[in-house]
Parts: C-alpha cells; structure tokens; sequence
C-alpha cells in the first residue's frame, strides 16, 4: 500500500474511518484524564495522542492535514500552466507568451511554465496535478470583493463564517490549533464560530514574561476574563501559545536538495513544515504569497514579477514536501487565487483583471502528474476572459471529502460539487 | 491626595474625545486640553488652527531622517550604486512617522494625515513609488484638514500614485486599467459601483500622465499618450477631444469627489476609523449630506462627527491598531526618544516593534489601505505580539539604545513608600488617564503577587526587579488595547 493512498482509501466516508475518528474523539478526554501516553496507531501517521502537560493535546483530529495556499493579487493561470495547444493564447499574447520549447512536462495541450521547475520531481511522482479553468461561477474584478466571496464560500449568506471555519465545525478534536493561519490577521476563509489560531513566527507564539510561577498569564486571564470580541482573541492565544510548546521544539528543517528559498513564502512554508511535524491537533493552514497583480512587467519567460513569483512558489512547495518527509503522506496542498487575469496582454508587459485561472493540488491523496479540467478555448479580444469551465468549489469539495471524509454540504452550503477527478 | 488626582483626570468625555483623536492620552495633552477650556474647544483649535500650535520638537525629527528629503533622481542614484536602497528610506519614513505621532501636538491633524494617507494608499513597498512617497505623504498631509476634492486632484496625478497604479505607463494603445479601476472602488465610488466599461472609461481619461520611471523619475504629461473621444463613466460624461487631457482629468476628479456614492464612502470609513466597525447607517447618512453641502471640505464633517451621540456611546470602545498600539505604549511609559544613532536605536527600532504587532505605517500591501476596523486586528497573533512588545518597554529592556526609560522611583516615593493599591491607582492615572477599576487592581495582584495593602518601598522586591510585571498588567489590560 502506497503511503499516499492509504488515508485517502479509508477517508471515503466508510464505516471504519467514522468508528476510527470517533473513537480518537472519545479518547482525547480519557487520556487528558490519565496523563501520561495513548498510543491508537502509528505514531507517524499522527494516531499518538500524547499529553505533556495535563491541558495539552497533541491530537491530529483526522491525520490529514489542508494547506490552503492563496495567491494573493490574482494570479495569471495561463502563465503558470500554459495552454500551448490554444493557438490564441500565442496571438493575444506576442510579448509575454511562454515559447512552447521551454514548458516542462507538456501534454498536447499544456504545460508547466519553465520556473516551476522544482515542482518537477512532484509532478512526475505524481503528487502535483494541475485542474485549468477554475474559479467562481461569475466574474469578480475587485481583488477585495473577490477574495472574501471566494474565501466566504456562501453566496447570498451574511454570515461571516469563512468556509475553512466550516470545515472546522464538521472535524472531530479540541485543539485550538485545528484552524492556524501564518501571517498577522485572521483570513476570511478561517473566520468564524470555531477557534483560529494565527501565527507569523512560531518562536514568537508565546506569552512574553510568563514565568514559572504562572502569575502573567494568571493576570491576562483575570483581565480579559470579561471582555467579549478581545477576550477570545486573549483566550485563543494563552491556548495556543500553551499548544504551540512542542512545535517551538521542532527545528526547522534544512531540506535537501531544495532547500527553502529566501522568501517569505519560503519562511512561512518552513514554519508550516514545523507545525505539521510537530502534530498538535492541526487539521488546517492557510499560507499566503503576494505579489501576483502584475498589470505591468508580468515580463517575459527571462524577466519579471512572473518568472520572480513562480521560482518562489516552485521552490518554496518542492521544499515543504521534501521538509515533510513521511509526513507529507497527509499533506494536501491547494492553491487558490482570488480571479485570473485577461487573455490579451496590455501595453506594459502585463495583463488586467480577468476571470478564470489555474489551481494547483499537490501532496496527499493527489492523482497527479495530469492537467485537469474542460479547456473552453480563448478568444482574443479586449474583454475576452479564461472562461471558468470547472467551479473551484468542486475541486475544493473533492479534496474536503477524500482527505477528511465529511460531507460539504456544510462547508459548501447550497452547492452541488461536480466530479473533477484530481483526487484518489 | 484623593482631591488632587481627581483634578488631573480630565471629565469622561473629554477623556474620550482626546483619547480617539489622538496617540494616547498623556498628561501633556490632557494640560493642552485643560487650557484650551476643555475638549471641544481643543478639538476645534486642532482642526482649525492646527499651524497655530507650537510644535517645534515634532518639526525637528525630520531632520533626524536627512533621505526623506532627497530628491527621486538622488534617491534612485544612491539605491543603483548601491549607496542606500529604497526600502531602507521608507525605513526611514515609517519611523519619522512614529516618532512623529508620539511627539507632535497636533495630534488631530496627525490622526487625520495618515487616515488619508491609507484611504488613498501607496504602499511605502514598490521597487519604483519610494522615490516618490515621503513627497506624497507632504502633499496628503497639506490637505488632511483641507478639501477632499482638492486632495483627490493632488494623489491621483501624484508621482508616487501613478507608479504604484500603473498610470505612470499606461498610453492609449492598450490602457493600463489599474488606477482607472482603483480610483473608483477603493478612492471614490467603492466595490460594485461602476461597471467594466466605467473601467475602461476611467483608464482612457487618465491616459497622458506620465513618469519618466528608472531615469529622472520628473512628472510629465504627453498629449501624444492620451485617448481621446467621447467618456462616460456612469453620470459623468466628456467629448474629451482635446489631446491634452489635464482638463478631462480635472473635471472627472472632481465629479467624483463630489458624487453621492464618494460622500458615503468616505464618511463610513471615517465613521469606522473613530466610531465602530458597521458604523449606524443614520451617522454616515448625516455626515455624507454635510459632506456634500460643504463641497466636500472635511472639517464640518469631523465636527459633526464629534458631536454625534454615537461619536459619545463608543467611548472606550475602539481597538488600536498595530502603529497606534505601539506609540500609545511609548507615550503611557513616558519614553523619551532620542536623535538616533544607529538601527538599534530606538527611533529606528520602533519600526519592527509595529512590524511584530502586525504592521508598520503604510506597509499594507494592497491598494485598499491599512484597515481601519477593530474586526482586521483582533487576532491571537496581534494579542501575543502585543503582550511581547509591552513587556520589553515595562521592562525598558529593548530597544535599549539613545532612549531613555522611567525607573520605578518615580511613582514609589523614598522613605515610608506607598499602599501597593495607590500605586497601582497613580499608574492607571497615568498611564491610562482613570483610577484603578477593582478588575486593574486584582490583575495587578495576580500580575505581582502583592496585595493591596502591602507597602512599596524603594528596596520591595516590586521596586527592585518586578516592576516590569506591574506595569504590563497595566498596559495589557483592555483599557491600554481600546482608546
């Protein structure tokens, strides 16, 4: 059994995947009760609950874990997997189009731009895949409207209850690490209801001056004991920064032969890799990488933000996988952006606001080494868009009910996902 | 005693006009307060004579920063040659701003400047715009009191803006969408308020302005770059013939910084920024119909804002931000900074203590600006940041260079000492400008351990090496988070 079908095969929904959840449910209490160590399965596999202190889990909730990746500024899908097998795509583009020599891993139809090289070795181990013409069922210009629509997940609800926090509600654990976002703020996909822990650097998730005798955070909880919006905010952070301990004793991993790039994204991709290696409770973690709104110098497959941006997450991605090493059997990775850019390129060697656009999943339960999705074919012209053939709320259902074995009906309310095939 | 602090504390709601609209109430400002005749008349001399306010030390920081003033071209010479790069001049001007804020007596129209400064946001990140950004922020901060329609006209065709938003290369071959679309969603109109052909409309009009990027970096407009022909961009509309469009510029401009949609806009994120989050429909209805009738001056509006009673129940209510979390800590502690000389020095390393908390001046990367509700900062990364920032200035262990720190002799005085729950009451008094709530004084007892009648003397083990304990229960509690 290959390592990476084994949790997909018995997260179908099956019987004995729910008895295996339950159970590790109900064991959490009984253990914290006892103290000391329950072994429920393999500890690699994250089926250890182990209680260092008599308040701390170490509960993985499923053993699958979700990076959720997003692009932010709106990335150029046609750029990063290239559809060369559309003639228009090089007639709208005379500039700034990818030669078709230089695409990795081409089929008759795409492939990969030449900076997402590191990603090669994923690809053809078939652990990357591709799924093309992706995105909301109707176009959002506005990067802000955009990313909280497509972060929200419920059109037509006001409820602020990011579909992440969704999936949250539907997983069986306590941590209040479930939900982890690295950055400053909470993303709108995690707000909501259930607990989100944020995090810039894992050695700073901690209560500064806290001593051994307890009494700073004894304050801190007396102070914001009352306070309602803050509090939380207080109480999810004592929590975290307890939950946090074991994943500040997990050093960061010095990954060969792709080590992580200089980058914020190749920092923060470091900082996932310890809080997935360190296996408190973790179900989900959103990641950011900036940078996409390239309306000028996108460049050309020599220079520019494109070539810049795509060598990051290339590099940033190959090294997290090679960081996780037998843990990444229960990592799925999945980029989003908030739309994709125009077909036709504009003056500056960039392009405007468009529609559809690329995801990319790797890692865990993946059937990769494919492109993805029903091509609709370009059209050059001012206004023309990548229509969006596939919803991205399919591939997102796909990897939701293979990986955490829950229905999304929940998670995707009012939505009826279409099979898209990308996961095992 | 009892007598005599009372008469430090100013009223609740002067403590609470001049806590909102300013970097923390300190005992220096609440003096201002008390001799201008209360909070009122205070607030309308800094809104309306804001020159007439002797401010000397805030003026002579700039000098502490000498790049700010460096011509684009210099700037841009001295980042090739590898002299000085951009980002560390920007450095330089997030720290010029804090230090700014913690010092400057006219603190309404500081408050003001950088709320313009984020509605009309140019990241100070950008490989080109930083040759150009302390000029922009001169020019927001000379209209930050003035005229919205006259501020819209100088950030729109300002160097930096045209940079930043791809105007500065946009030409009528293929017109750069990216201002056009800004300018309408985040500077006026807002989201879903225009369509795409108002889009493309709105990017033909501005077409012309130019920048001689990578090279002089001077403003310049080229009739041969602009589009010209029939615009129309929802209720406004032009023959735009001429192919000098300066005119076309000015007059779209100014429609819409005087459009309904834009007096809205505007009015709930100011009623955002000094109320609350969803701010009453009714407020911002009022503030917009005064925004309108008084051709979009600002003052009226900051007036009526004040004397709203939802302005007066939000008392206390609203979150600092990271920036203003950190100069309302260095204003309560009473730190005295000084000329730096190093980039350890506190002056410059100021700049990351925001940075930890979640952000420093005007480093948002996108075009929407720094946001101003509570809802963005409310999270456990911010608080835990918070706590750590706190608890090295209560400590005055960094940033430790060119600044001074207050020791703990200057609340426990010689001899006999002081009741720990007085203390405790001078130091809310001072650093939170209220007596000590029964919740400050029991954290402070957990915080330290001491109880309320204890006696503080210079040699208590408080006074020697837990004060730092004592004063982070004070600034984490939620009365040093809300302003």
């Amino acid at each position: 059994m290959s390592p990476r079908n084994d949790i997909a095969s018995s997260s179908c929904g099956c019987p004995e995947y729910t008895s295996l959840a339950l159970s590790r449910r109900a064991l959490l209490g009984s253990a914290v009760l006892a103290g000391g160590v329950v072994a429920l399965g393999d500890a690699q596999r994250g089926y250890a609950v182990t209680t260092a202190s008599s308040t701390r889990s170490r509960l993985s909730s499923t053993g699958s874990v979700l990076v959720v990746l997003s692009l932010r500024g709106a990335a150029d899908g046609l750029s990063l997997v290239v559809p060369h097998g559309d003639p228009v795509y090089y007639a709208a583009r005379p500039r700034i189009a990818i030669p078709h020599t230089s695409l990795l891993v081409p089929d008759a139809m795409f492939g990969l731009h030449p900076a997402l090289a590191p990603l090669v070795p994923l690809w053809d181990s078939g652990r990357l895949a591709a799924v093309h013409a992706t995105g909301m069922p109707t176009p959002n210009r506005s990067h802000f409207a955009a990313m909280e629509a497509i972060e929200d997940a419920a059109p037509g609800s006001d409820e602020r209850n990011g579909w992440l926090n969704r999936l949250l509600g539907q997983l069986p654990g306590t941590s209040p690490l479930q939900g982890t976002a690295l950055g400053n703020q909470v993303p709108t996909s995690l707000f909501g209801s259930q607990p989100a822990f944020v995090v810039g650097e894992v050695d700073n998730a901690d209560v500064a001056g806290a001593d051994s005798d307890g009494r700073r955070v004894a304050a801190l909880r007396h102070a914001w004991g009352g306070s309602a919006r803050l509090g939380r905010a207080v109480r999810d952070a004592l929590a975290g920064a307890d939950g946090f301990a074991p994943v500040r004793a997990v050093p960061a991993g010095a990954p060969t032969p792709t080590p992580y790039p200089d980058s914020e994204l190749g920092q923060a991709m470091s900082e996932v890799s310890r809080i997935v290696r360190a296996n408190v409770g973790v179900d989900v973690v959103t990641v950011d990488q900036g940078d996409w709104d390239m309306h000028t110098d996108l460049g050309t497959v020599e220079w520019g933000g494109m070539r810049r941006n795509a060598e990051d997450l290339a590099a940033s991605v190959a090294a997290f996988f090679s960081d996780l090493g037998a843990f990444g059997d229960r990592v799925t990775l999945v980029t989003i952006s908030e739309f994709g850019r125009r077909v036709r390129e504009n003056d500056d060697y960039g392009t405007d606001h468009g529609h559809g656009n690329v995801m990319l999943v790797a890692g865990a339960g993946v059937r990769g080494g494919r492109y993805y999705g029903s091509w609709p074919g370009l059209a050059d012209t001012l206004d023309a868009d990548l229509p969006v053939t596939t919803d991205y709320r399919s591939v997102l259902s796909e990897v939701v009910t293979r990986r955490f074995g829950v229905s999304t009906a929940q998670v995707f309310p009012g939505f009826a996902p279409a099979p898209v095939g990308v996961m095992a | 005693m009892g007598k005599e602090r009372e008469q430090q504390l100013l009223p609740g709601r002067d403590r609470h006009l001049a806590t909102r609209f300013s970097y923390g109430l300190t005992p220096e400002l609440a003096r201002d307060v008390r001799r201008a005749g209360g909070a009122e008349a205070w607030f309308e001399k800094q809104i309306t004579k804001p020159h007439k306010v002797a401010d000397g030390a805030a003026e002579r920081l700039r000098g502490w920063w000498p790049d700010l003033d460096r011509s684009p071209a210099d700037l841009w010479q001295r980042q090739v040659q590898e002299v000085r790069g951009g980002w560390e001049v920007m450095a330089d001007y997030g720290r010029w701003l804090l230090v700014r804020r913690m010092t400057t007596r006219r603190q309404v129209h500081e408050k003001m400047t950088e709320f313009w400064e984020a509605l009309l946001h140019v990241p100070v990140s950008g490989d080109g715009q930083f040759t150009w950004r302390a000029d922009y922020g001169d020019t927001i901060r000379k209209h930050a009191l003035g005229r919205f329609d006259e501020l819209l006209q100088a950030t729109t065709t300002h160097p930096a803006m045209l940079i930043f938003l791809s105007g500065a290369t946009s030409t009528k071959r293929a017109p750069n969408e990216n201002l056009g679309r800004e300018l309408l969603e985040i500077h006026t109109l807002g989201a879903g308020r225009y369509t795409e052909d108002d889009v493309k409309a709105s990017a033909r009009i501005l077409t012309g302005w130019r920048v001689d990027l990578w090279k002089t970096w001077q403003l310049s407009y080229e009739p041969e770059d602009h589009w010209t022909g029939h615009v129309r961009v929802r209720d406004f509309s032009h023959a735009n013939s001429s192919a000098d469009g300066r005119e076309v510029t000015r007059d779209y401009l100014h429609h819409l910084a005087h459009h309904p949609l834009t007096a809205r806009r505007i009015c709930e994120r100011l009623a955002t920024k000094f109320v609350r989050d969803d701010p009453p429909e009714a407020l911002v209805r009022r503030l917009a119909r005064t925004y309108l009738k008084n051709d979009t001056a600002i003052v009226p509006v900051l007036r009526e804002l004040v004397a709203s009673k939802e302005f007066k129940a939000s008392a206390g209510r609203k979150l600092r931000d990271p920036s203003e979390d950190v100069v309302a800590t260095y204003r309560a502690l009473g730190i005295d900074v000084r000329r730096p000389a190093s980039s350890a020095s506190a002056a410059n390393a100021v700049l990351w203590q925001a940075e930890a908390i979640g952000l420093s001046p005007h480093a948002w990367p996108r075009p929407d600006g720094s946001p101003v509700d509570d809802a963005t900062w409310i999270s456990p990364a911010r608080m835990l940041a918070s706590f750590e920032v706190h608890w090295s200035l209560a400590g005055g262990w960094w940033p430790d260079d060119d600044v001074r720190y207050r020791k703990p002799t200057r609340w426990v005085p010689p001899g006999k000492g002081v009741r720990f729950r007085d203390l405790v009451d001078d130091l809310s008094r001072e650093l939170l400008h209220k007596p000590a709530s029964k919740r400050l004084l029991e954290t402070a007892t957990r915080a330290t351990g001491c109880r309320g009648k204890e006696r503080i003397t210079r040699d208590h083990e408080l006074a020697e090496w837990k004060f730092p304990r004592l004063l982070a229960a004070i600034l984490d509690s939620p009365d040093h988070y809300s302003c």
